[in-house]
């Protein structure tokens, strides 16, 4: 039965009271006012010790006895299928203990991108491993590719995929299979909707349009992907660098790739970055677990830079064709909206989010997925999002420009969101919006500010239970099986825990990364924190409650009116009974107490369903060279109550570092007719550095939301969705041209100067004049 | 400014000669076994080509690593990192790139930074090495390291035991470093979840302090 209780939603000086019902047995939401020791204070890592130390053991770092090495054999071509694999040389080679064939394990004899996996061997030493590939002999069937989206597209292109698999696919609306005519009447309702939204966009008092691109970028996390895979007695223990614990530990024990592990753990204490692209074990998570068994030893089968750069994920790239009907009073009236981007060999999971966080009207909005030889796409920070509000907020500099309006007046004209209204005001305060400029390419160096917002939805949800037990001697411990891949989920979850018993961080033992402890979340969707802290906190709040029954009983007390704070028993509203924790715990007649709790399924109906965020960037543009230095960039950020700012600050600037990189420097780059990715590795896939790095000017406002009892939302995906976007519109306000692609290289900023010089001129010549 | 080589016209001095490692890298690739020319033959360019031929096999090597003696077999072709981290169990330097492009493996060799992943254990005898584990320990950490944990400037933490050696050598190197010199003494390692400033924040606070 839900119990109704009275809460205060709201932040800054936008309260308001609500009732709200939530699972009879949860804790109220903390209250603006109440007195929180932990809770909203920058607390250090929990793990920092061991991470600046290097005793942090990762997957990579682990060395069980017996331990042997597995590598994998890829394919340097294009398009192909395997004829046959010839291993005999490679097994008689010193020191080879098992030889994997891909076509074998994943029943697929194609190798459809330069890079898929066809084999893999396990040896005593790395280097015997790599000799041990060099000795198998594959016969390819060679088949003709295609590496890029153009290519792709063009009448006549080569087939990327096999059987009936076209290349270009409809992806949204999603094409339908099997009913007869459903097709022909889903053609229908799209026609008469680009008919529809077409009117309303010429009915518009203003028309802008443009086609925008975005490159493919690689998650290119420092710990590339694999595992560490032992047997024992028919168990499988997988040291994992896994973004999904309990995920990768599901396809292990499925039929997939034949695995099939009657029982399994995964180990995931420290893991060196996802970013999105590690949600599955893969399919060098099911070779490293069947070299195991096959060798009958471990197994350390982690990819190397190159095979992590090929196929290990990245987020796919887009082209997208807007076109925008505005009024003259800044209402958007309607947008048409096509795209195309490439997530590898498959056709799903390439679409550009270009039709969010404002109201645009009208939509016309159709998405094209296109299969290319290349490695697969995964969802990646923020999937589709900065790549869609790159296009998007170009427009929306376009149409503000086009009616002469502020560029954020504009925005506030076609937004309803209760946060980011605030949001746009600070931005512009820190960033100095109205300060004066060289601006329009005025002069050689010439600067530029830029504008645009985040949106995400990431309040959490069921699927994660925590463990709290407290120990006679007054020990304290939670768990949680879910992972921290470097965003703080450990941290806070001993927060909130520590919180809910009046201790210190360091009375507070935690936890994670080990599927033998209670179910946790993947780190997707920004969900992580809001999914774990509510199941800690609950669980916190029973064991404390279990443990003032027994204060009471013992003292004659009433435990209602008991509670724990500065690490001593409280009578509510009176102040400490002089009891100290430890004493308390003493009161046991158990070893402890341990109490599991489920996070309550749903969230509770609260302020915002969504975070927002606002960024603006202050970039330099040397207009000789076309190099492009981002001085500043402001991050305005809220994602419910901020439990931990320090580490919600550093998942801000993560954000943003990547935004900025992602705008100016990282592309995977494909050669067209050897049908490979000649950038897989870290010399000549440039990522952003120390020296590129921008000053960050982090706001975090913080939201009573709430959704749940620690009313949190995720911060790993919102900040990343706007930055590129802004530094783009920062680069054409300093150049008074507009780019239009991604990433913003010193050849495309010459190209776009010449550009804007040769449409200067063309006036000036039919006037007669020379120049 | 950190550099690579505090000695770029006496490169021997340093131990990680182009020539040396260029040498040992061609051989490891091809698993064969590594012609280590004598320092002399390099610097001298005198022509005497009698190199002392070592491998493919495993050999001996004795290695100084935070202060005691690590001893292992492992073939000559072998690089520091490799060594450290699969023969000897001083796992703090990371592989990611394995190239020398992105600084995680970054070591003090005679307190000079290298990448470990681009020179051979072999050429490592006799000198001082200094991992992030000799840096400071978790009962001991140094003023650096606490100024990390302080400012957040780690967040997967992969990175970081690199960027805590280069820290340091920054720091020993000008204990008054300016925002850009920082930047520039970092910029050899890379970090992927974004800690750049945190960690220049982090180096300016143990340099305020007096480093």
């Amino acid at each position: 039965m839900p119990k109704e209780i009275q809460i205060k939603v709201g932040f800054g000086d936008q309260f308001r009271d609500l009732t709200v019902r939530i699972q009879d047995d949860d804790v109220k939401p903390w209250q603006p006012g109440d007195r929180l020791n932990l809770i909203g204070q920058s607390t250090p890592r929990v793990d920092a010790v061991a991470k600046v130390t290097g005793t942090a053991n990762y997957s990579y770092d682990q060395k069980p006895k017996g331990m042997i090495y597995g590598k994998i054999l890829r394919s340097p071509h294009g398009n192909a299928d395997i004829v046959s694999i010839d291993i005999d040389k490679a097994k008689k080679l010193p020191g080879v203990r098992a030889i994997l064939t891909a076509p074998e394990i994943f029943e697929d004899e194609s190798a459809r991108y330069a890079g898929a996996e066809v084999a893999a061997v396990a040896a005593d030493t790395e280097m015997q491993a790599e000799a041990a590939l060099r000795a198998i002999e594959v016969e390819y069937d060679i088949k003709p590719h295609c590496v890029t989206v153009e290519d792709a597209r063009k009448e006549g292109a080569p087939q990327v995929g096999r059987g009936e698999q076209v290349n270009v696919a409809r992806i949204s609306p999603r094409q339908r299979r099997g009913r007869r005519g459903s097709n022909s009447d889903m053609d229908e309702r799209l026609a008469r909707q680009e008919a529809a939204v077409g009117k309303v966009i010429q009915d518009s008092d203003v028309v802008v349009e443009g086609e925008f691109s975005t490159q493919v970028q690689t998650h290119a996390p420092l710990e590339t992907h694999g595992s560490v895979c032992s047997w024992e007695d028919g168990r499988l223990i997988c040291w994992a660098s896994s973004q999904a614990t309990f995920g990768f530990r599901n396809e292990l024990t499925s039929n997939w790739g034949g695995v099939r592990a009657k029982s399994c753990q995964i180990l995931s204490e420290y893991v060196g970055g996802g970013f999105g692209s590690k949600f599955s074990a893969g399919r060098e998570g099911v070779l490293g677990a069947l070299l195991a068994k096959e060798a009958g030893v471990p197994v350390h089968l982690m990819l190397d830079r190159s095979g992590e750069q090929l196929s290990a994920g990245n987020r796919p790239d887009s082209l997208q064709q807007m076109k925008m009907g505005v009024n003259k009073d800044g209402v958007i009236q309607g947008t048409r909206i096509r795209s195309w981007g490439t997530p590898g060999t498959g056709t799903g999971g390439a679409g550009a989010h270009n039709d969010g966080i404002y109201n645009i009207g009208e939509v016309d909005k159709i998405e094209y997925g296109v299969r290319t030889n290349t490695g697969g796409a995964k969802a990646h920070r923020a999937p589709g999002w900065p790549q869609g509000a790159f296009a998007l907020e170009q427009m929306m500099d376009m149409a503000a420009d086009e009616i002469g309006m502020d560029r954020v007046e504009f925005r506030k004209k076609n937004d309803e969101h209760p946060i980011r209204k605030v949001e746009y005001d600070i931005a512009k305060d820190r960033i100095k919006w109205n300060r004066s400029l060289t601006r329009n390419g005025g002069a050689e160096i010439c600067q530029g500010l830029g504008i645009a917002s985040n949106l995400w939805f990431s309040a959490g949800g069921g699927g994660a239970s925590a463990l709290v037990r407290i120990t006679k001697d007054g020990q304290v411990e939670v768990r949680n099986g879910a992972q921290d891949i470097g965003t703080g989920t450990r941290t806070v979850m001993g927060m909130v825990v520590a919180e809910e018993l009046g201790l210190e961080m360091n009375q507070v033992a935690t936890r994670i990364g080990n599927t033998d402890d209670p179910q946790g979340p993947a780190s997707g969707g920004s969900t992580t924190i809001g999914t774990v802290t509510p199941a800690a906190r609950l669980a916190a709040f029973h064991a404390k409650k279990e443990l003032m029954e027994i204060v009471a009983d013992r003292k004659g007390w009433d435990a209602s009116e008991l509670d724990l704070k500065d690490q001593e028993v409280w009578r509510i509203g009176e102040g400490s009974t002089g009891m100290t924790f430890e004493s308390a715990c003493a009161l046991m007649d158990d070893d402890a107490i341990e109490v599991l709790k489920g996070r309550p399924r749903r969230n509770y109906e609260g302020f915002s369903d969504t975070n927002a965020g606002v960024q603006a960037a202050h970039v330099e543009v040397n207009q000789a060279t076309g190099a492009v230095k981002v001085l500043k960039v402001v991050a305005v950020a809220d994602a419910g109550k901020i439990l931990n700012p320090l580490t919600s600050e550093s998942q801000v600037r993560g954000g943003v570092i990547q935004g900025v990189s992602f705008a100016l420097f990282e592309r995977r780059i494909m050669d067209r007719q050897k049908g490979r990715m000649l950038n897989d590795d870290f010399e000549n896939y440039k990522m952003l550095g120390s020296m590129d790095c921008p000053e960050i000017d982090v706001v975090l406002l913080d939201v009573y939301n709430g959704k749940s009892n620690t009313q949190v939302m995720g911060l790993g995906e919102p900040p990343i969705v706007a930055t590129a976007a802004a530094v783009a519109n920062a680069v054409s306000d300093a150049l008074g041209v507009r780019m239009y692609d991604l990433p913003i290289t010193p050849k495309k900023v010459l190209e776009a100067i010449a550009k804007r010089d040769a449409a200067k001129e063309v006036p000036a010549q039919k006037k007669g004049e020379r120049l | 400014m950190v550099s690579k080589n505090k000695n770029p016209e006496n490169p021997e001095k340093d131990g990680v000669s182009r020539r040396s490692f260029l040498q040992g890298a061609g051989a490891a690739a091809a698993a064969a076994g590594v012609a280590r020319i004598p320092e002399t033959v390099i610097a001298g360019q005198n022509g005497v080509a009698t190199p002392e031929v070592l491998g493919p096999e495993a050999e001996s090597i004795q290695l100084k690593v935070n202060g005691a003696d690590k001893k292992a077999s492992a073939p000559p072709s072998t690089t520091l990192l490799d060594f450290l981290r699969n023969d000897v169990g001083v796992t703090g330097p990371k592989r990611v790139c394995d190239r020398g492009s992105c600084g995680a493996c970054t070591v003090l060799l005679d307190g000079q930074v290298v990448d470990s992943c681009s020179m051979l254990a072999i050429d490592a005898v006799g000198k001082e090495i200094t991992t992030v584990e000799g840096i400071g320990t978790p009962d001991n950490l140094s003023r650096l390291q606490k100024a990390f944990i302080e400012k957040d400037a780690l967040q997967c933490g992969f990175c970081t035991p690199g960027m805590v050696v280069s820290c340091t050598a920054l720091l020993e190197e000008n204990p008054k470093p300016s925002r850009n010199q920082i930047r520039e003494g970092l910029s050899g390692n890379l970090c992927r979840c974004g800690t750049y400033q945190n960690i220049i924040e982090a180096v300016e606070h143990v340099s305020r302090k007096g480093g």
